[in-house]
């Protein structure tokens, strides 16, 4: 029984969400909602992915949510300057950059991550805020750009921010599992020191895993950007957390080693499902951080508990 | 000589704080003015309240990260009640409120053997739901005036929150390093399995700690609250981000086993006497983010810099 | 004009005298200079945040620079209370002349600025009023008559639905006072000129446009039958008409905002947004800078010195210019 929820709790809960909110809401499962709940939770998610790659490496990310504005008011002020194929080229360019310092401090001089993009979370922000001069920036033709592709349109009735995450999520997912650097990723977040890889080729590992997360950051600000065609400066305050709960959800485990691309969507799924379900029932918006308390601590509890063999730990 | 690289190696957060002052008073005349260093210490107050529970729950090898929402909630009671309960009454209520959300997270951290960072991190988005919803999204307003008064108030020409601050700092200073609690904090942090065998029951012992950041940092949000006579539902936003900051910059490891008060306070100072500076000298808020950002890691690299070759680094 | 301190260079400067005469010279000097001049202190919401409070703080710097009897001590809060009631303190150890204060929060800065009267400091609030119980202790309010512009919204909504229809409201920051003020003018209003209109939710949107997109789905999710929204300000009214257009419901829908921003401005012109309230930050910094010096020199001022801010709409908007934020 404890095995069986340790292994599939993730999934057991995603159905019972659905079912839950199915039987108490008759707008809750419909496809137009469903799409909606995929299409809210395509930013967190999309960020996450990247994340997922972060986290199994056995390191942290708290940047994201800086990068993630960075990254939007960067292509959505190019846009009307260089047009918007060179402005989503320049936003990777500097996204990455960014995530290349992060990579630099964690990979290769072995600085602790959490305070690291602590401080690159503050330093982000405030380079946002000296490039835009803290000004809204703004897309002046919002009708007539294919940049409005990425946030506001759909291909055979799926929205494209839900396709840019769920093919993003399938092509990540491959590589995890599939390719050399996936495995490479599971070893050196299993056991960095005895890992059997020669120090160099594990700094450079964790520095891919950041270059990665600051690339799905940069997807991220093209739904985010084209889907308001417009950003403030702050725009991504708090995602940073948002994405962790979704990973942690997911059952990656913050020691590293071990975790999953399918399980992060799914649990970033949950958090967006608990959110619209709870909205559509009438609840207050807050009571949904409340659901997301227990849910986080229960699942992540199962997982580790049917790991240990033991409901309770023994210490 | 060795005796400075040695202070150096131990406390580099102080002669930061040193090299801060110096700086400050020769650019500001604003800044060497004693009643400007108790602003400073009121400052400090807030976030050092906090670190100095941080300081025993990372050592310990664990963190909080509630802390920012559970002192908006002791906050949001300790105003709200007071209609109801009077003064004494909600105040107690606040304090019993971070007693509780530290107990809850120690419990569950000790009972489920889940990573104290998820399970504060889940802690964190939920009592800010709490706060959210039992706020109704509304700041409330101490209508005795006795309860600002008291957060204005002055003892010896010190301003009270001050003194509240130093004695805390004092008795935490010594628990931590002359109580048998003191000690179980570095042996827990330093190896679970080895404290555990030595007889020093780890559950209980961390809960403790839990309870007493918790409580921390219900009366750090109280005492912010009589700062402004009300308490606002965003109150402690990313607070604790800034304490996990001090703390570290004050040279406690995050794997645990290491760490000092006298170290933390150098972070807490540290980062008040930056932004009070930084205040004074107009330095653009934009400018403030990215300075503070690169300090912190600056320091990190630093502090792993010296503690490598003695082979106590993390 | 602004006294800018280079730190580097007054660090090398005092480096060539002898350290300590050289502080208590420049003390001197400026106490001389300060002869005519005031000092005026300004603690500033959250500068950076949206285009309004950047471009405020610019007019704020420029007008300062202009008049030639002001020296200005510009801070910003970044949105945090206890950030701010520091900067109050701080504010109060150097003796400024006059505070100028954009509050935070309308209720938890009225201690700081009771400290600042004790202190003999005069206070102006600046855009967003404080509460009721810190009226007595400030000098003058300088801003936006919030509760005007929410009756506005509420006359403007109910003119373009002909009276009756079901809407939704996005609100402002909780706890902010021109969020309040803006949904009391709209709510008590409304029902005066429409009763048959009806606030079918209420949701706050935090001055976010990306929050009040998500907002405006999730409203749109839930009912079936929107007529109109009320955004308390065009930020967070185009993240609604965004939420709307992608589900193809913006032509049924009346989009009534405030504080018309430069989208706002262009989406009316296209023919998308129907009404709003021109505000200008230029117009809000130089009224405050205007008072506080005014209130420096001794000079009775009116405790409520609001500045216009008129209804805009498509009919009318070729009389007003396109915002610059």
């Amino acid at each position: 029984m404890l095995q069986f929820f340790g292994k599939h709790g993730i999934s057991v809960a995603f159905v019972l969400c659905v079912v839950i909110f199915s039987l108490s809401t008759q707008k809750f499962l419909s496809t137009d909602n469903f799409l909606t709940v995929v299409m809210q939770a395509s930013i967190i998610g999309t960020i996450a992915l990247g994340v997922t790659f972060v986290v199994i490496g056995g390191n942290l990310d708290l940047s994201v949510g800086s990068l993630l504005s960075f990254a939007t008011v960067l292509v959505v002020d190019l846009h009307d300057k260089v047009g918007p194929g060179t402005a989503i080229l320049l936003m990777f360019v500097f996204t990455l950059l960014i995530g290349s310092i992060n990579g630099y401090l964690i990979g290769y001089l072995r600085l602790n991550s959490l305070i690291v993009t602590l401080g690159m979370l503050s330093a982000i922000q405030g380079i946002t805020l000296v490039y835009s001069g803290g000004k809204n920036v703004d897309i002046s033709d919002q009708t007539n750009t294919w940049f409005a592709f990425f946030g506001r349109e759909a291909l055979f009735g799926v929205p494209v921010p839900a396709i840019i995450f769920i093919v993003l999520g399938i092509i990540l997912q491959i590589v995890l599992l599939k390719t050399g650097f996936g495995r490479k990723i599971f070893a050196i977040g299993g056991n960095a020191t005895a890992s059997l890889f020669s120090g160099l080729r594990r700094n450079r590992l964790v520095f891919s895993t950041y270059l990665l997360s600051a690339f799905t950051t940069g997807c991220a600000a093209l739904i985010l950007g084209s889907r308001v065609m417009g950003s403030q400066n702050n725009v991504g305050e708090g995602y940073e957390l948002l994405v962790l709960a979704g990973v942690i959800l997911g059952g990656t485990s913050l020691l590293g080693g071990s975790g999953s691309i399918a399980r992060t969507v799914i649990g970033v799924l949950i958090l967006a499902m608990i959110q619209n379900g709870l909205l559509l029932l009438g609840f207050p918006y807050y009571t949904q951080w409340l659901v997301t308390w227990v849910v986080i601590i229960v699942a992540v509890w199962l997982d580790i508990a049917a790991k240990r063999g033991k409901l309770f730990s023994t210490y | 000589m060795n005796r400075i690289i040695d202070l150096v190696k131990r406390q580099p957060i102080w002669i930061f704080v040193f090299i801060c002052v110096v700086f400050f008073s020769f650019s500001s005349p604003y800044f060497f003015d004693i009643r400007n260093f108790s602003n400073i210490l009121v400052q400090a107050s807030t976030i050092g309240l906090i670190a100095l529970g941080m300081t025993f729950v990372m050592i310990n090898g664990n963190i909080d990260l509630s802390v920012g929402a559970t002192l908006a909630l002791a906050a949001s009671l300790a105003v709200g009640l007071q209609p109801q309960l009077g003064i004494t009454g909600a105040v107690l209520v606040g304090l019993l409120s971070g007693i509780v959300i530290g107990a809850l997270n120690g419990i569950i951290a000790w009972k489920t053997g889940v990573d104290a960072f998820i399970v504060t991190l889940g802690a964190m988005i939920g009592v800010r739901g709490l706060v959210f919803i039992y706020t109704g999204e509304q700041a409330f307003y101490a209508h005795d005036l006795a309860y600002s008064d008291f957060g204005a108030s002055s003892l010896f020409g010190m301003p009270v929150l001050a003194l509240i601050f130093i004695c805390l700092t004092i008795i935490a200073h010594l628990v931590l390093k002359y109580t048998i609690h003191g000690r179980n904090v570095f042996a827990v942090g330093g190896n679970r399995v080895a404290a555990k065998e030595a007889g020093i029951r780890v559950g209980p012992h961390m809960l403790l700690n839990f309870i007493l950041i918790g409580f921390l940092a219900a009366l750090s949000g109280i005492l912010l609250s009589t700062q402004m006579g009300a308490s606002t539902p965003n109150l402690g936003r990313n607070y604790e981000l800034w304490t996990i900051t001090a703390v570290v910059l004050g040279g406690t490891r995050l794997t645990g086993g290491f760490g000092s008060i006298i170290g933390t306070l150098g972070g807490v100072l540290a980062i008040a006497i930056l932004r009070n500076g930084m205040n004074l000298l107009q330095v653009p808020s934009f400018y403030v983010l990215i300075i503070l950002g690169s300090i912190l890691i600056i320091v990190l690299f630093i502090d792993k810099r010296f503690a490598e070759p003695q082979g106590v680094g993390a | 004009m602004k006294v800018q301190i280079n730190p580097i260079r007054t660090f090398q400067n005092l480096g060539k005298v002898s350290l300590l005469a050289g502080s208590i010279i420049s003390l001197g000097l400026s106490g001389m200079a300060q002869a005519e001049t005031f000092r005026i202190g300004i603690t500033q919401n959250n500068v950076g945040v949206d285009s309004y409070q950047t471009t405020y703080e610019q007019a704020f710097e420029d007008a300062a620079e202009e008049a030639d009897n002001v020296d200005v001590v510009v801070l910003d809060a970044g949105g945090d209370v206890a950030r701010q009631i520091s900067q109050v303190r701080n504010l109060i150890q150097q003796q400024v002349d006059v505070i100028i204060i954009w509050p935070t929060d309308g209720q938890a800065v009225v201690p700081a600025i009771n400290g600042a009267r004790n202190a003999g400091i005069p206070v102006v609030v600046t855009n967003s009023n404080i509460a009721e119980a810190g009226q007595p202790l400030i000098a003058s309010f300088s801003g936006p008559n919030n509760i005007q512009q929410g009756a506005y919204a509420a006359e403007m909504m109910c003119n373009q639905l002909g009276g009756e229809g079901n809407i939704v409201q996005i609100t402002g920051q909780p706890g902010y006072t021109t969020a309040i003020e803006r949904q009391k003018g709209f709510e008590d209003r409304l029902p005066e000129v429409c009763p048959d209109v009806k606030i079918l939710d209420t949701q706050p949107g935090d001055w976010n446009r990306a929050k009040a997109q998500r907002t405006m789905e999730d409203f749109l999710t839930r009912y079936d039958n929107i007529d109109g929204v009320y955004a308390a300000d065009d930020n967070m009214g185009v993240g609604a008409l965004n939420a709307a257009k992608s589900e193809d419901r913006a032509g049924e829908i009346i989009f009534i905002g405030a504080t018309n921003f430069a989208v706002g401005y262009e989406a009316m012109a296209r023919g998308e947004y129907h009404g709003s309230v021109y505000q200008s930050p230029a117009e809000d910094a130089r009224n405050a800078l205007n008072i506080a010096i005014a209130v420096a020199q001794g000079k009775e001022v009116d405790k409520m010195s609001y500045f216009d801010t008129p209804k805009i709409t498509q009919e009318n908007m070729d009389e007003f210019e396109k915002p610059v934020f």
